[in-house]
């Protein structure tokens, strides 16, 4: 019964560190331009997703590392410093994107321009990792995080053709806006394939003190939680695909686009919650990335480091997220187009995963860590795909960028 | 043992379990006639900066003269005879608190952080 009360748990939480200002923004960009066409991204970037998760939560269980840890140890600083650097700027953009997420939904909110709320966003997500407990944050947040079930409860009430929905799983060739239609899908890998949420997966298993006992509710939540996700983030770009074509918006370049989402399914209604689930996503992503970035530089240099510890225990790791907090806010106070980020940041970040996610190859088949619980022929086939994946993405996005990006 | 694969870049404890870092280098010994000994290892930016290269190195270790005086000029050492345990992390007999290695934590802590209402 525990255990059941603990899988669900984790399971919320999860969908609250999945669904953030990227899946949002790419799935109801997809939905407009693409109709149901781009489905298939979505699902392909969550199964991806939930075979690095699980690989994260096993290893952080078994062998009480965390993946930045092992990639630290079992590569050597000089290997070691390229994936952090990379992950550390990937952060960053995101980690900035999100706090746009949460302005611009402030600014929709107050009509007060999005620019002013930046440093207020990012003081606030700071005092919750100042003050706060690893628990309060992870399922505080998650849970004010299920109101984006909304999108889901929105999808299915618009009645779309299941069919169509179905076909669009399966990949197929654009038939217009080549460029774009591979730009849009890069971008949807990008945001749900996020380095950030399984490496951050593996430090909240050491944080929630995980042992071999939770290899079954990790696979679980693994599977459920990112399962979840995927699915709120098709049910956006359903919403988009049925309600903001047929308003005649099929290019989604500016936030104030979105909120006209709910509003047919929800009435006045379906503003309130387009503008919740906007900022309570978002603000959940801030928290989660901004700790990650203590967390990478903390556990690669071999720190101490905890949320649930004073920040003065630990002043290098408290340190470092209060200045990830409050650099990652100077773009969006400076007028930066959050919605510009946050597309650049996904795209991005698919380019940066053969960095973060080679290592996984090695530490999840390596027996000192992980001993008998290795990867099997299914897991290191995943994990192959995946790198094949992530260079392909490298190798694509940036004349991608420039051809097809908004 | 392995000395790079097994030692190198591991996490380092002290005898309170106290996270000190990781063996960013080893320090060997050479002996005529006999194969070379670990005498010691070390830590801190100094020795991560001189694996990237000498000259990398040399402005760390200018850099942190400048920051934290002429005692800081050379990487922090630990012996290799207080080590107490080789697993996935390597422990050694020593409390941190009698080093200099978390100096800049506590300088931080001292005249930035803790100053911070609620830290």
């Amino acid at each position: 019964m525990k255990k059941l009360l603990e899988i669900s748990l984790g399971v919320v939480t999860s969908v609250g560190g999945f669904l953030e200002v990227g899946s949002m923004a790419t799935a109801a960009q997809a939905g407009a331009m693409f109709g149901f066409q781009l489905i298939w991204a979505v699902v392909l970037g969550t199964v991806c997703i939930i075979f690095l998760v699980e690989m994260s939560g096993r290893f952080a269980a078994v062998s009480h590392h965390t993946i930045s840890d092992g990639i630290r140890e079992r590569f050597g600083f000089n290997v070691f410093l390229w994936p952090l650097l990379a992950a550390l700027l990937v952060n960053f953009l995101v980690l900035s994107a999100e706090i746009g997420g949460v302005a611009i939904a402030l600014e929709l909110a107050t009509g007060i321009g999005f620019q002013w709320w930046a440093l207020p966003v990012a003081l606030l997500a700071w005092l919750l990792l100042w003050k706060g407990t690893f628990g309060v944050i992870e399922k505080g947040v998650s849970f004010l995080g299920l109101v984006t079930l909304c999108f889901v409860v929105g999808a299915v009430m618009l009645r779309p053709d299941w069919t169509a929905v179905a076909r669009g799983a399966v990949p197929s060739l654009p038939v217009h806006d080549a460029a774009n239609y591979w730009f849009m899908a890069v971008s949807i890998l990008g945001a749900s394939i996020s380095p950030y949420l399984f490496m951050f997966y593996s430090s909240g298993a050491i944080e929630d003190r995980w042992d071999k006992s939770y290899l079954g509710a990790n696979r679980a939540i693994a599977g459920l939680g990112m399962t979840f996700g995927g699915t709120i983030s098709i049910g956006v770009l359903i919403v988009a695909a049925l309600v903001l074509a047929t308003h005649g918006v099929t290019q989604v370049d500016d936030y104030h686009q979105l909120p006209l989402m709910l509003i047919p399914i929800f009435g006045f209604w379906g503003f309130v919650l387009f503008v919740a689930s906007l900022a309570i996503a978002c603000f959940g992503a801030a928290l989660e990335v901004g700790l990650q970035q203590a967390y990478l530089v903390a556990q690669g240099f071999g720190w101490n480091w905890g949320e649930d510890r004073k920040p003065r225990d630990d002043p290098g790791f408290s340190a470092t997220y209060t200045i990830s907090l409050l650099l990652a806010a100077i773009p969006i106070a400076l007028g930066l187009d959050p919605l510009r980020l946050t597309i650049f940041s996904m795209a991005l970040t698919a380019a940066s995963l053969p960095l973060t996610v080679v290592p996984f190859l090695f530490l999840l088949n390596d027996k000192r860590y992980v001993g008998e619980h290795r990867n099997g022929i299914l897991s290191n086939a995943a994990v192959i795909f995946i790198i094949a994946l992530g260079f392909v993405l490298a190798v694509v996005t940036i004349p991608l960028q420039i051809f097809g990006g908004t | 043992m392995k000395l790079l694969r097994d030692l190198l870049d591991k996490q380092v404890v002290d005898r309170e379990q106290v996270k000190v870092g990781k063996v960013d280098g080893l320090v060997a010994q050479l002996r005529p006639g006999k194969p070379p000994r670990i005498i010691a290892i070390e830590l801190g930016s100094i020795t991560l900066a001189r694996r990237l290269g000498a000259r990398p190195g040399r402005w760390m270790a200018r850099l942190a003269v400048k920051l934290g005086g002429t005692q800081h000029g050379e990487p922090h050492r630990i012996a290799w005879r207080k080590v107490k345990d080789i697993g996935i992390d390597i422990e050694f007999d020593i409390d941190v608190r009698e080093t200099s290695i978390f100096a800049w934590q506590d300088w931080l802590r001292d005249h930035i952080i803790g100053r911070i209402p609620g830290a």
